[in-house]
């Protein structure tokens, strides 16, 4: 069952076309990548799956529902989260509290004034539970923004699946880790996707292979080929995207 | 837990006792000052510091709130109504709320730029229609009441300022406690993110604006709580109490105070109260004086004085304050000096008298003598002090460092 | 009926000249740095007084030319030590400083002048009735003043799309960052930028001190306008300022002129009302009364229903 579907997606800013008649269907419980050289619109898509941009034309459909050209917030409260590729975190609030607030909504805390969340056990509970999980239980009460690169890349995925929505956007999760830092991010990416649906941006091959179930490669706003990733490896079209022509002694 | 309501207690007992160490009409007045002043400090603060959100016309709730206010005084003396004033400041605080809701309906869209001039466009409409709605807002003399007729309670009828000023002791302790309790709610740490990452908070299932518009009104409420204190202790209430001047001061005390903190406007009005009432019994240009001090802060202070403060706990943790003791005072002395000596050619150069007394020290302004030697003391302090400089900041890096003395 | 119409009209255009020139100084220093300079009004309010007190030594014509440049001076000079210190703690720290120099500035014009309104008088030589109409006099000096204003806008368009110098600077507006790596001194150009700002904040101090009075609280009357007026503009937008500038300039001297109120619309209307109702005030208002609240009425409706302003691109 398709979890998530788009149908002829498309994004002009002004009269340049980003994103062309794009059509997907992603199944429940997939690991889908989208790769593609750069430029190609991964991010933008990204931005209109999860409504920080509206689109053009076309229609997305989310468990059924259509979620395009609605505002974050209640895609969000559909049980759709994203990360970013650009770190976007709460810089003033600390670690901890960066986690409590991303659970709020899911633990059924609405715009309550009433409520003391130090005294919310569950909510405590389920906040250390997700610290634990991104290893940053020892900085829980630094300044988000103070922490390094690497933390920050996982406070930012922390703050995409804590409130355990089902299907999960990542945008380039891995971007400027070192190779320790990235198996460390991947093995946690791969722990906590358990069970959901995702959808990843990512330009490390050998990532995109390791953990997908399919890949989707988008060229210039289309997509070129949606497939297993043995079948894209060997697609000539995505060959001749990536490095020109295919020349013959390559 | 048990030590944060230690805190509270001892704040209580404070209240209650601080007329006991001074009780003169001045002191008290000044403590019903500071009263209005720390709720409407904090209630701005629920705005800027906790919300992101910069206002330049939130004395619109204090003023409402304060009109509302003194109508009510009079309705009580003229006997239309029959209740104790005690609950004055409730009726004000609604009121707030009431324009808070209008007006935040369709100006928590954005935070930034926007926001602000918005805040800045409203306040001076309402200011300006005050002039106008006369029966309302009694033009420039404002409206006038009376607090000393209702019930009383436990046989006070606020004649004395002494009442009113346990009366304003206990609204304080109330709204600091509730608006405290409101920074560790859902919505007051949605504020926080929506302050920090308006995007990302819509991102984890938040509307920006809902979470901006709560904040907008509950901050409406507290200060028109503040312009009902006001309403009681001074018995009057006037455009200016609605106008871009009062929301400049209430700005200037969260800011010096420190916005970041939630201490922070409480001791910004604090010491702005006794700026405004102690300093302007000595100088005429007291309000130069906040002026340079209101811009040297944001320069130098961005935290205000609370974060100036708060820098040193790291100090503090290591045991390592002590290290900073001498090289501070090293550095206040010509400091002191600099400030004394352009303080005194800045009044100096305001006196009318043949004779200017600065400090126990007869100087003569017309001569140039006195000028003279006045510059050379600034420069010496001044060079002094930026030699000290260097010292200080090495002993601030030993004091901040984890190593261990040798 | 005709002659009010025509010296509204003109007393508008004096009045939204002026405040163009504002207008314009704060929108080149909001599009090229992204600081809403809250002190703008505060240094037409110093180029009044610093023309008040050449003149007094050195006539008119110097000040002229001498205040401006004084004002600009001390305008680059707080850029470079204060603004670009408050730079790097954001926006809202931004906003926080130059409101705290428009304070600052109000106090320090005390200290140094007084209280007191002062006598700044408008040139001998142009203190003449340039034409009367149906017996009323139109001043010289206000034409005067409308041609420098226009001699400035047209001076202003020259230098920003003709010279390189102002292809930089509009270059800068919307891409600092390539301008600087272009090679440019983009530090050296914002503090220039916010020189010639306020120094045409300083002018129009100049020319409307003897006629708006000069006097401590002058910044006070017409910041909250400027404001209103590059708001409405179009924040970033020149054209946005100029047009903004004469619509609130002749409305605000329509409303004046037109004296109406409220009873006479009712009266039209059929209803008429007993005296002694609450909502009196109401019912009561005039044309003249409400004209202050004019411009902010329009700023707050601008900013709900099109926050770009009539012409901005930018919503800051």
């Amino acid at each position: 069952m398709a979890i998530l579907s788009l149908r002829n997606v498309s994004k002009n800013f002004g009269i340049t076309q980003i994103i062309r008649g794009v059509s997907l269907d992603i199944e429940q419980g997939e690991k889908h990548a989208i790769i593609g050289p750069n430029g190609a619109g991964k991010s933008t898509l990204f931005h209109l799956i999860s409504g920080r941009y509206e689109l053009t034309s076309g229609e997305i459909f989310f468990k059924d529902s259509p979620i395009h050209n609605k505002p974050p917030y209640e895609i969000a409260r559909l049980g759709l989260a994203r990360s970013f590729q650009v770190t976007n975190i709460f810089p003033m609030m600390s670690v901890f509290e960066n986690i409590r607030c991303s659970l709020l909504w899911a633990m059924g805390y609405r715009y309550s004034f009433w409520h003391m969340v130090n005294r919310e056990r569950r909510l405590t509970e389920k906040t250390e539970q997700t610290l634990d999980q991104i290893g940053l239980h020892d900085k829980r009460n630094f300044p988000a923004g103070e922490l390094a690169y690497a933390e920050q890349r996982a406070l930012e995925l922390g703050v995409a699946i804590a409130s355990g929505a089902e299907m999960i956007l990542l945008d380039e999760p891995v971007a400027g880790m070192s190779m320790t830092e990235a198996r460390n991010a991947v093995a946690l990416i791969r722990k906590i996707t358990e069970g959901k649906t995702l959808i990843m941006v990512e330009h490390d091959m050998n990532i995109v292979f390791d953990l997908a179930d399919r890949i989707s490669v988008l060229v210039y706003g289309e997509i070129i080929a949606t497939d297993v990733p043995e079948r894209i490896r060997s697609n000539a079209r995505v060959q001749e995207a990536y490095l020109g022509e295919v020349t013959s002694d390559a | 837990m048990l030590k944060s309501a230690v805190v509270w207690i001892l704040f209580a007992v404070l209240l209650l006792l601080l007329p006991q160490l001074a009780d003169s009409v001045f002191a008290i007045s000044i403590y019903n000052q500071m009263a209005i002043s720390i709720v409407f400090a904090l209630s701005y603060n629920m705005l800027l510091g906790q919300g992101g959100m910069l206002s330049f016309g939130h004395a619109v709730y204090f003023g409402l709130g304060g009109f509302l206010a003194v109508h009510a005084l009079r309705l009580i003396e003229y006997e239309t109504l029959y209740f104790s004033i005690t609950f004055i400041p409730l009726i004000g605080g609604l009121f707030g709320l009431l324009a808070a809701l209008f007006i935040g309906s369709f100006s928590t869209r954005k935070a930034g730029t926007v926001f602000a001039m918005i805040s800045l466009g409203v306040g001076e409409l309402i200011a300006a229609s005050s002039l106008i709605l006369v029966s309302f807002f009694g033009g420039e003399a404002g409206i006038s009441g009376d607090r000393t007729f209702g019930p009383p309670l436990f046989g006070a009828d606020f004649a004395q300022d002494l009442e009113v000023y346990y009366l304003a002791a206990f609204w304080t302790f109330l709204c600091v406690l509730f608006m405290y309790l409101f920074t560790k709610t859902p919505a007051g740490r949605l504020a926080n993110a929506v302050r920090d990452n308006p995007e990302r908070a819509e991102f984890i299932g938040y509307s920006a604006r809902k979470v901006r518009f709560i904040s907008f009104c509950a901050a409406g409420f507290f200060a028109g709580v503040a312009g009902g204190l006001f309403a009681i202790n001074y018995e009057i209430i006037t455009e200016e109490n609605l106008n871009a001047a009062t929301s400049g001061r209430v700005l200037l005390m969260a800011y010096i105070g420190g916005l970041g903190f939630f201490i922070g406007p409480i001791i910004g009005a604090i010491v702005l109260t006794l700026i405004n009432s102690v300093l302007s019994n000595y100088t005429d240009l007291w309000m130069l004086y906040l002026g340079l001090m209101f811009v040297l802060t944001v320069m130098f202070l961005p935290r205000g004085l609370t974060g100036f403060m708060m820098m040193h706990r790291m100090a503090w943790h290591l045991g390592k304050l002590r290290l900073l003791l001498l090289p501070y005072t090293i550095t206040a002395i010509p400091g002191s000096l600099l400030f004394l000596s352009l303080v005194a050619m800045i009044e100096m150069s305001h006196t009318n008298n043949s004779e200017f007394i600065f400090l126990g020290m007869g100087f003569d302004p017309a001569g140039w003598t006195s000028w003279l030697s006045l510059l050379v003391v600034a420069a010496i302090a001044f060079m002094a002090l930026r030699l000290s400089l260097p010292g200080l900041k090495k002993a601030w890096a030993e004091a901040n460092s984890q190593e261990t003395e040798h | 009926m005709i002659e009010v119409l025509i010296f509204a009209t003109l007393n508008g255009l004096v009045t939204g000249l002026l405040l163009f020139m504002l207008a314009s100084g704060l929108t080149l220093i909001f599009s090229m740095m992204g600081v809403l300079n809250f002190a703008h009004a505060s240094f037409y309010m110093l180029g009044a007084y610093f023309a008040y007190s050449i003149s007094l030594y050195l006539g008119f014509w110097p000040a002229l030319i001498l205040a401006p440049l004084l004002v600009g001076v001390l305008g680059a000079l707080i850029e470079r030590y204060g603004l670009r210190h408050v730079h790097k703690s954001g926006h809202v720290a931004e906003l926080i400083f130059t409101f705290g120099l428009a304070f600052l500035i109000e106090e320090v014009v005390q200290f140094f002048w007084g209280r007191a309104t002062k006598d700044y008088r408008q040139p001998e030589i142009l203190d003449f009735p340039l034409f009367t109409l149906f017996g009323q006099n139109f001043p010289a000096y206000k034409a005067f003043m409308i041609f420098i204003s226009v001699g400035i806008f047209i001076g202003l368009y020259f230098v920003l799309t003709r010279t390189r110098i102002g292809i930089i600077i509009q270059a800068a507006i919307t891409h600092p960052h390539t301008v600087g790596n272009l090679g440019h001194n983009v530090p050296f150009i914002f503090m220039m930028v916010f020189g010639v700002g306020t120094a045409l904040a300083g002018l129009a101090g100049v020319i409307a001190g003897p006629v708006l009075t000069t006097f401590p609280g002058m910044a006070v009357v017409l910041g909250s306008i400027v404001f209103v007026i590059v708001v409405i503009g179009g924040l970033g937008s020149l054209i946005g300022a100029l047009v903004a500038s004469l619509l609130i300039g002749l409305l605000q001297s329509y409303a004046i002129a037109a004296d109406v109120g409220m009873p006479e619309l009712l009266n039209l209307l059929g209803i008429s009302f007993e005296s002694g109702h609450f909502l009196d005030d109401l019912w009561n208002l005039s044309l003249p009364q409400i004209a202050p609240l004019l411009p902010f009425l329009l700023l707050v409706l601008v900013l709900i229903f099109k926050p770009t302003g009539l012409f901005g691109k930018r919503e800051t």
